[in-house]
């Protein structure tokens, strides 16, 4: 008896709540037809993409050790929609292979390193690349990378889009 | 079971630390580092050491009368752990002063084949002054020394050619008499090795 009770108050509460929930809907969408909102959300989805932006923020490169043959660059991205990193190159006269890598700890607390090849970003949170996490790897360095010099990094994102990074060499993180 | 529990245990102690750390002043008296009940002995641990002038001598892993010796296990391939572990040791030096001139580093290559004698003495030599180098191509050498640490590394040449290192990324700070006095993971930055060393210096003052 009590068990039932309950329900039909879950019930009557549900069926308050479709009913204030349709009600509005039905208010915000009163001046237009049903194929206009959806011929406007199309358009509203189109213009998100192409509004979207990608920010890279404190981008840095490690000064590369005398005769070190590897580099690693570390920068803040956010995106404004979805999307991931999925490469990044610079001039072979800086370095012959880029590779996005993170940097993983084995069960037995021994670390190495794996490139990444899709590194998602979430709209509008800030993907940190950073020492002992995701970096972005230089290899066969032609020459070393030197403080006062900067790295012209091209990052390509899944969307499509690139992104060319003016990024210092540096002693420390800034 | 131990062996995990301890592990547990460990990384409660560490974390307890590091929040205090992170929490107090700058002169805190609490270690950011592991320091273990039963500190490991390394006393009876020689590996060659290389310098550009002479061949490669017995180096033992202790630290000299009154000084501190801080030894890492990497390889200069490394673009990520290493450079940050040794610009961060740098940057502690710098702060902690004339004081740090008590401290020196050894680094061991786990990847004797490709680092030379010449180029891990410029890759250490870039960040820090009192260095030893230390590398063997003697395999159970190297293992005997990483099992006194405690410490692990492998190497793997994959089917394209690549060479790809894994190695245990901690800092060994060991004392005059051989025993590791503290363990810092990586991560602890330039304010850990700042806080540790310093508290580590007064010691032995």
């Amino acid at each position: 008896m009590i068990r039932k009770d309950m329900k039909l108050k879950s019930i009557a509460v549900v069926a308050v709540l479709t009913i204030a929930f349709t009600s509005c809907s039905i208010d915000s969408e009163s001046t237009t037809t049903e194929s206009d909102a959806t011929v406007e959300t199309e358009v509203a989805s189109t213009e998100a993409a192409a509004r979207a932006t990608i920010t890279v923020e404190d981008a840095w490169a490690r000064t590369s050790p005398m005769d070190a043959t590897v580099g690693a660059a570390y920068m803040n991205i956010t995106s404004s929609a979805d999307d991931a990193l999925v490469g990044a190159s610079v001039d072979t006269s800086v370095a012959m292979m880029t590779q996005v890598h993170e940097t993983t700890t084995a069960a037995d607390g021994s670390m190495g390193m794996q490139e990444i090849k899709s590194l998602p970003l979430l709209a509008g949170v800030k993907t940190e690349l950073k020492p002992g996490g995701y970096h972005i790897m230089m290899m066969k360095l032609v020459k070393p990378l030197v403080v006062g010099e900067t790295v012209s990094i091209t990052l390509t994102f899944e969307s499509g889009s690139t992104q060319v990074v003016e990024v210092p060499v540096l002693e420390e993180a800034p | 079971m131990n062996r995990s529990t301890n592990f547990l245990k460990n990384f409660l102690t560490l974390t307890t630390f590091a929040t205090l750390l992170f929490s107090c002043s700058t002169e805190s008296s609490q270690f950011v580092g592991l320091v273990r009940d039963q500190p490991l002995d390394v006393s009876k641990v020689y590996l060659p050491e290389e310098t550009n002038a002479s061949p490669a001598e017995p180096f033992n892993t202790v630290a000299a009368n009154g000084e501190l010796l801080i030894l890492f296990f990497g390889y200069t391939n490394c673009p990520d752990l290493c450079p940050t572990t040794l610009a961060d040791i740098r940057a502690a030096f710098a702060r902690i002063g004339d004081d740090a001139k008590r401290v020196s580093v050894a680094f061991v290559t786990v990847d004797p084949e490709r680092d030379t004698a010449q180029l891990l003495t410029n890759y250490v030599g870039s960040f820090v002054d009192r260095f030893h180098v230390l590398r063997t191509t003697d395999f159970n050498e190297l293992q005997v020394a990483k099992d006194a640490f405690l410490a692990s590394s492998t190497i793997q040449k994959t089917s394209d050619g690549k060479v790809e290192v894994s190695h245990t990324a901690t800092a060994y700070v060991v004392d005059d008499s051989g025993l590791v006095v503290d363990e810092l993971p990586f991560g602890v930055g330039a304010d850990g090795f700042e806080n540790d060393l310093k508290i580590l210096l007064r010691e032995i003052n």
